[in-house]
C-alpha cells in the first residue's frame, strides 16, 4: 500500500486518468463550449423573463407612491418641488434623480391621479420618476403588501416657516412604508430619500444655516418581506452551475470506470497489485478535476455574463454578482463536484458498458432535480434541517450567498454533511469499482457495507466509519437541533442532551460494533486490569496509577487552559454572541444555579464523558488507526470531535471549535498511550465538570479570582495550567514506556 | 511454480447454483508452458482467475512460489503476468504513457520501467509507435502492445487466457514466439485456449478440462498412451461425444 502513496506514484496514476479524460473530445465540448453557449442565451431569456415580470426596465424607471388623499398628494409634490428648486439652485444632485426621461402625462392607471406642475424644466423628470396613486377600494398600506405600489406615504405633514427676509420655508415630515427585500420598493425608498437629502441640504446651505433642525424628516418603516418575482430567478443562477458541475464530471465518470471495462483494460488493471482504493482514488481525483474545471469555466462565463449584461442588479440586488459572492460560490462548488463525483463513480462503476452507465445515471439525475427544482420556488428559505438534505442545502446556500446573506448554522450544516456524504460515496464506490459481477460474490462489495460480515474483525475500517458518520451525522444535527428550539426549559433540556448523547454515541455505535461483528475491546479500548488483556500490552499497576493520575492532571489542567481559549475566541468575535443570545445566556446561567449540582455532574459531565469518548476516542479513533499513523489518527478524530461540538441546539458555536479540539487532541494522545478509555474518560469528566462549575458563578463572584472588570484568567493560573499539563503528558509518557503499545491493528 | 489443489468454484446463475470448476488440480514448473485445454464454458476463464487471485475459490488453493494467494495476494500479484482475449489499450494514451502506466500499477521504480520499456520496444518491435496514440494502431499493434504491458513487470509466471482468440495467422505467429521467448526466460506460462492445434505446438503439459473437472493430464505422448489418439482435436471428439452417451449436455456450462 505504502509504495503508492510514494515517490508520486499516485500522482502519475491520477495524472493518467487525467490525460485520458482531457485529451477526449467529449470532455473538452462540456468544459469550454458549452459555458460560452449557455450563459450568453440564458441571460437573454432571463432578461426576457424580467421585463416581463416587473413593471418598468432600467430606462424607463419610475416608482409608483401610494397616497390616501388629496392633501398628502399635494404635500408630497409640494417636497418634490422643493428638491427642484435645490437643483436649480445649484445643489449637486443626486444622479439617479434626473436619470428619468420620460413624461408621465398621459399615463392611463385606474388607480392613478396625476397631478402636474410644470413650474421648471426638471419637474417633469421627478414627477415622472415618483407617479402618485390614490387607491380607490384599499388602503395604500394594503395596495402597498399586494404588490399595486412601490411605497405608500401614510402620513404626510407640512408647515411654514417663515426666514427673516420673509422667504417661506417649508418644512415636511413623511411617515412611509416599503416591502422589505423587494427591490423596486426598496429603489423608490431609496430615490426618494436622496431626494429629501436635497432639500436639506440646500436648506441647511443656503436659507437656514447648519445649525437648525433639518427640513424634511423621513420616517420609513418596512411591511415585511413579499414574494419578489426576481427572487426566484436569482435561484436559477446556481441551479445552472449545478447542472453544469455534473455535466462536467458525469463524463469522466462514466468513461473512467464503465468505459475501462468497455476497452477491456479494466481487468489488466484490477489484477495488478495496486489496491483498488488506490485505482479508485486517482479516477476519484481526475474526476473531481475536470469538474471542477468546468465548473470554474461555468462560473467565470456567468459571472461575466452577468457584470456585462447588467443583469446580475436585476436579480441579485444593488451589488450583483459580486467578486465575494464568486469567491464563496467556487469553494461550495469545490466541495458539490467532490460529493457528486463519489456519487457519479459509484454508480459508475456498477455498470458494465457505457450505454449501461448512462441508463443508471438517468434516474440518478432525475431523482436529484426534484428537490433541485424545489429550491427556486420563491419562498422557500435555507432553514437549519435543510442543511443536511444533499444536493438541495449547497443550492439554497449558493443562493443566499448570492444574494447576500446566508444562515450560518445551516451553512455549516450544509458544507460539513456534504464532505461526509462524499467520503461515505467513496467507500461505496470503491467497494463497487472493480468488482466483477452480482455473482462473483467472494470480492468484497457495496452489499457488504450494508450485510452483516460472516468473519469476526477486530475494530471497524474507514469505510464502516464514513457509513456510519453519513447516516449519524443529519440525524444528530437534526435531533439537537429540534431539541434545542422545542425544549427551553434548563431541566427536561439538560435530560434530553444526555439521551441524545447516549443513544448516538453509545448504544447505536455498540449496536453497529455487534452487527458488523467487531470486536467490542478492541473497538472501544475496553481493557480494565492491569493484566487481564493480552492486546494491547501488559502494564503493571504503576503504569495504571500513572495513567489515572495523568489523566486527572489534564482534566485539571486543561480546563482553564480550554476556557480561555474560549473566551479570547468570543472576544475576537467568532462566537459572534449577539444581544439577544447573550440575554438568553444569563437567563440560562439564573436557571442553572436554581438545579441542584449532582443532576448537573451527572448530566453534563459524567455522561458526556462516558459516551463521546466512547464514540470519538473509541469507535472513531480506532476506525483511523486501521489504516492511518496514530498522529493523524489522533488529529482526525479530534477534528470530528471539535467539528461535532460546534453545533449546540440551534445555534452555531464557532468558539467551541478551538478548546475542542485541543481537548480531542489530549483525550486522543491518552487513548493512544494508554490504549485504553477509562482514562479519557476521568480527564473529560473532570474538564466538564469543572467547566460548568464556573458557569454557576455570578460574574461578581468570579472577580475574586479574575480580578476587577477581568474575565480572564490570571496570568499565574494559566502558566500553572500549563505546567499541570505538561506534567500530565510526562508521566503519560513514562508509565506508557515499559511496554511500548503498538497499532491495535 | 504453480501449485493448485482441488479447486472449486459455484456461481449462481438465475437461482440456480453452477459449478463452474469442480475440484481441479495442477502444477505448472518452472520454465514450462501448462496447456489448460477445453472447449468454449469447459472452466478455462474461471481457473486462470482463481490463480490470478481475482476469484475466491470455494475450495482448495492455489500457490506461486509457495505462497498461498489467499494470504499473499498483493505479493503473488507482483509474480504474475496476465494476458487475456479482451485485453484493450488505452486510446487517449500513448503507447509509451500507457506502458509505464502498467509499471506503476505494479510498482515498478521508475528508471528500471524505463529500462525495460527500451528492451521490451525492441523485442516486440514497438519502437516505432512508442509515442503514438493507442487509438492509431492497428490490430496486429495493439496486440503487440498489450504482450509488452504483460511484462512490464517482468513476472516468473505469465498466465495467457486465450491469447490468440480474433488474431489472424501473423498475429497468431506473434504469439506463439511470445511464448517461446517466455519459455526461453525460464519462465513458467498458463496457457488456456480452445485452439488445440496450437496448443499441441507450443505447449509442454496439457491438462484436458471439461465440465470443470479435468479428464487427461500429461504430456502429448502421455496423453497419446491414455487415449489411443493422435490429436488433442479427436481426444476432444471423443471425449464430448462419450459424455453425450452418459448425459445431455446442460446448457449452461460455466461462467468463463
Amino acid at each position: 500500500m505504502q509504495e503508492y502513496f510514494s515517490n508520486g506514484r499516485l500522482g502519475r496514476l491520477c495524472l493518467k486518468e487525467l490525460r485520458e479524460s482531457l485529451r477526449d473530445r467529449r470532455t473538452i465540448v462540456t468544459l469550454f463550449l458549452m459555458p460560452i453557449l449557455v450563459y450568453p442565451l440564458l441571460s437573454m431569456a432571463m432578461q426576457r423573463l424580467i421585463v416581463g415580470s416587473v413593471r418598468g426596465t432600467s430606462e424607463k424607471q419610475e416608482y409608483l407612491i401610494g397616497v390616501a388623499d388629496e392633501e398628502t398628494a399635494q404635500i408630497f409634490n409640494n417636497s418634490i418641488r422643493e428638491t427642484q428648486r435645490a437643483i436649480n439652485a445649484g445643489v449637486r444632485p443626486s444622479i439617479d434623480i434626473v436619470r428619468s426621461q420620460t413624461s408621465s402625462k398621459n399615463k392611463s392607471d385606474p388607480v392613478a391621479t396625476d397631478s402636474d406642475h410644470p413650474d421648471s424644466d426638471h419637474t417633469d423628470d421627478l414627477q415622472a420618476l415618483f407617479r402618485l396613486a390614490m387607491p380607490e377600494r384599499s388602503s395604500t398600506s394594503e395596495a402597498l403588501k399586494d404588490g399595486l405600489l412601490d411605497l405608500a406615504v401614510i402620513q404626510a405633514k407640512q408647515k411654514d416657516l417663515r426666514s427673516r427676509d420673509g422667504q417661506s420655508i417649508p418644512v415636511f415630515e413623511f411617515e412611509l412604508q416599503f416591502r422589505e427585500g423587494d427591490l423596486r420598493s426598496e429603489g423608490a425608498m431609496l430615490e426618494f430619500r436622496k431626494a429629501m437629502q436635497l432639500v436639506n441640504d440646500y436648506q441647511a446651505a443656503m436659507i437656514r444655516g447648519p445649525s437648525l433642525p433639518t427640513a424634511v424628516q423621513v420616517k420609513a418603516a418596512s411591511i415585511g418581506k413579499r414574494f419578489d418575482p426576481t427572487a426566484s430567478l436569482a435561484g436559477v443562477l446556481p441551479l445552472v452551475l449545478i447542472l453544469m458541475t455534473i455535466t462536467g464530471a458525469v463524463y469522466p465518470a462514466i468513461d473512467l470506470t464503465a468505459g475501462e471495462r468497455e476497452r477491456g483494460t479494466m481487468e489488466a488493471m484490477i489484477a495488478t497489485p495496486a489496491p483498488r482504493f488506490v485505482l479508485l482514488l486517482s479516477k476519484y481525483v481526475a474526476v473531481v478535476t475536470v469538474a471542477v474545471l468546468t465548473a470554474l469555466a461555468n462560473l467565470f462565463a456567468s459571472w461575466i455574463t452577468l457584470s456585462i449584461g447588467g443583469l446580475g442588479r436585476a436579480l441579485l440586488g444593488e451589488q450583483g454578482f459580486s467578486v465575494l459572492a464568486l469567491l464563496q460560490i467556487l469553494p461550495l462548488l469545490v466541495i458539490f463536484a467532490a460529493f457528486f463525483s463519489a456519487i457519479l463513480l459509484a454508480m459508475c462503476s456498477f455498470a458494465r458498458s457505457f450505454k449501461e452507465a448512462q441508463a443508471y445515471l438517468i434516474p440518478v439525475m432525475l431523482v436529484s432535480l426534484a428537490p433541485a427544482l424545489v429550491t427556486l420556488m420563491p419562498n422557500i428559505e435555507f432553514s437549519t434541517w435543510l442543511g443536511v438534505v444533499p444536493l438541495v442545502n449547497i443550492l439554497l446556500l449558493s443562493r443566499d450567498i448570492m444574494t447576500g446573506s446566508p444562515a450560518p448554522l445551516p451553512a455549516f450544516a450544509a458544507v460539513f454533511s456534504t464532505l461526509i456524504y462524499a467520503a461515505a460515496a467513496l467507500v461505496v464506490a470503491s467497494r463497487l469499482f472493480g468488482a466483477e459481477s452480482a455473482t462473483a460474490g467472494s470480492q468484497e462489495s457495496w452489499s457488504d457495507l450494508l450485510q452483516r460480515p460472516r468473519k469476526a474483525r477486530a475494530i471497524p475500517d474507514l469505510g464502516e466509519l464514513s457509513i456510519y458518520l453519513a447516516l449519524l451525522f443529519p440525524i444528530f444535527f437534526i435531533v439537537t437541533n429540534l431539541t434545542g428550539q422545542w425544549i427551553t426549559e434548563i431541566v427536561p433540556r439538560l435530560w434530553c442532551n444526555a439521551v441524545v448523547l447516549i443513544l448516538m454515541f453509545l448504544i447505536a455505535p455498540a449496536l453497529f460494533v455487534w452487527y458488523r461483528r467487531l470486536d467490542f475491546r478492541n473497538t472501544f479500548l475496553l481493557d480494565f486490569g492491569a493484566s487481564s488483556c493480552s492486546k494491547p500490552g501488559n502494564y503493571g499497576i504503576s503504569s495504571q496509577l500513572g495513567w489515572l493520575i495523568s489523566s486527572v492532571l489534564l482534566g485539571l489542567g486543561l480546563w482553564v487552559i480550554a476556557f480561555e481559549l474560549f473566551k479570547t475566541l468570543s472576544d475576537l468575535g467568532f462566537g459572534a454572541l449577539s444581544l439577544e443570545r447573550s440575554e438568553s445566556l444569563d437567563a440560562l446561567k439564573k436557571q442553572i444555579r436554581e438545579i441542584p449540582f449532582w443532576m448537573f455532574l451527572l448530566t453534563s459531565a459524567l455522561v458526556p464523558a462516558v459516551a463521546e469518548e466512547f464514540f470519538f476516542r473509541g469507535f472513531v479513533l480506532s476506525a483511523f488507526r486501521h489504516r492511518l499513523s496514530a498522529v493523524w489518527s489522533i488529529a482526525l478524530s479530534a477534528l470530528i470531535f471539535g467539528v461535532f461540538h460546534v453545533i449546540s441546539g440551534s445555534v452555531l458555536s464557532i468558539e467551541r471549535f478551538f478548546p475542542t479540539l485541543l481537548l480531542g487532541l489530549a483525550l486522543g494522545l491518552l487513548a493512544v498511550r494508554t490504549g485504553r478509555l477509562w482514562p479519557g474518560i476521568f480527564t473529560h469528566a473532570i474538564h466538564n465538570g469543572l467547566m460548568f462549575w464556573l458557569t454557576r458563578f455570578e460574574e461578581q463572584e468570579l472577580e475574586g479570582w479574575f480580578g476587577k472588570g477581568n474575565q480572564h484568567f490570571p496570568v499565574l493560573w494559566i502558566t500553572a495550567s500549563m505546567g499541570v499539563v505538561g506534567v500530565a503528558v510526562l508521566l503519560l509518557w513514562m508509565s506508557s514506556l515499559d511496554r511500548s503499545h503498538e497499532n491495535v491493528s | 511454480m504453480i501449485v493448485a489443489t482441488h479447486l472449486r468454484k459455484q456461481f449462481v446463475v438465475r437461482g440456480k447454483p453452477l459449478v463452474a470448476v469442480n475440484g481441479i488440480s495442477f502444477h505448472v514448473k518452472e520454465g514450462e508452458v501448462y496447456g489448460l485445454l477445453g472447449p468454449n464454458g469447459a472452466g478455462k476463464t474461471t481457473s486462470i482467475r482463481m490463480v490470478m487471485g481475482l476469484l475466491e475459490p470455494d475450495e482448495g488453493y492455489v500457490e506461486i512460489g509457495g505462497m498461498r494467494t489467499d494470504q499473499h495476494a498483493s505479493l503473488i500479484r507482483k509474480e504474475l503476468g496476465l494476458i487475456s482475449t479482451n485485453d484493450g489499450v488505452y486510446p487517449w494514451l500513448s503507447v509509451r504513457e500507457m506502458l509505464l502506466y502498467f509499471a506503476d500499477l505494479y510498482a515498478v521504480e521508475v528508471p528500471i520501467a524505463k529500462e525495460r520499456l527500451e528492451e521490451l520496444a525492441g523485442l516486440l518491435g514497438i519502437r516505432d509507435f512508442l509515442d503514438q496514440r493507442c487509438s492509431t494502431l492497428s490490430t496486429g499493434q495493439k496486440q503487440r502492445v498489450t504482450l509488452a504491458r504483460g511484462l512490464m513487470h517482468d513476472p516468473p509466471v505469465m498466465l495467457l487466457d486465450e491469447p490468440t482468440r480474433g488474431l489472424d495467422v501473423v498475429g497468431s505467429q506473434t504469439v506463439f514466439e511470445f511464448i517461446d521467448f517466455l519459455k526461453k526466460r525460464g519462465k513458467s506460462v498458463l496457457l488456456s485456449t480452445h485452439r488445440l492445434d496450437e496448443a499441441e505446438r507450443v505447449c509442454d503439459r496439457f491438462g484436458l478440462l471439461h465440465h470443470g473437472t479435468i479428464r487427461y493430464e500429461g504430456t502429448l505422448s502421455d496423453l497419446r498412451a491414455l487415449t489411443g489418439k493422435e490429436h488433442l482435436v479427436d481426444m476432444f471428439i471423443d471425449l464430448i461425444q462419450s459424455d453425450r452417451t452418459q448425459a445431455p449436455i446442460s446448457s449452461s456450462m460455466g461462467a468463463a
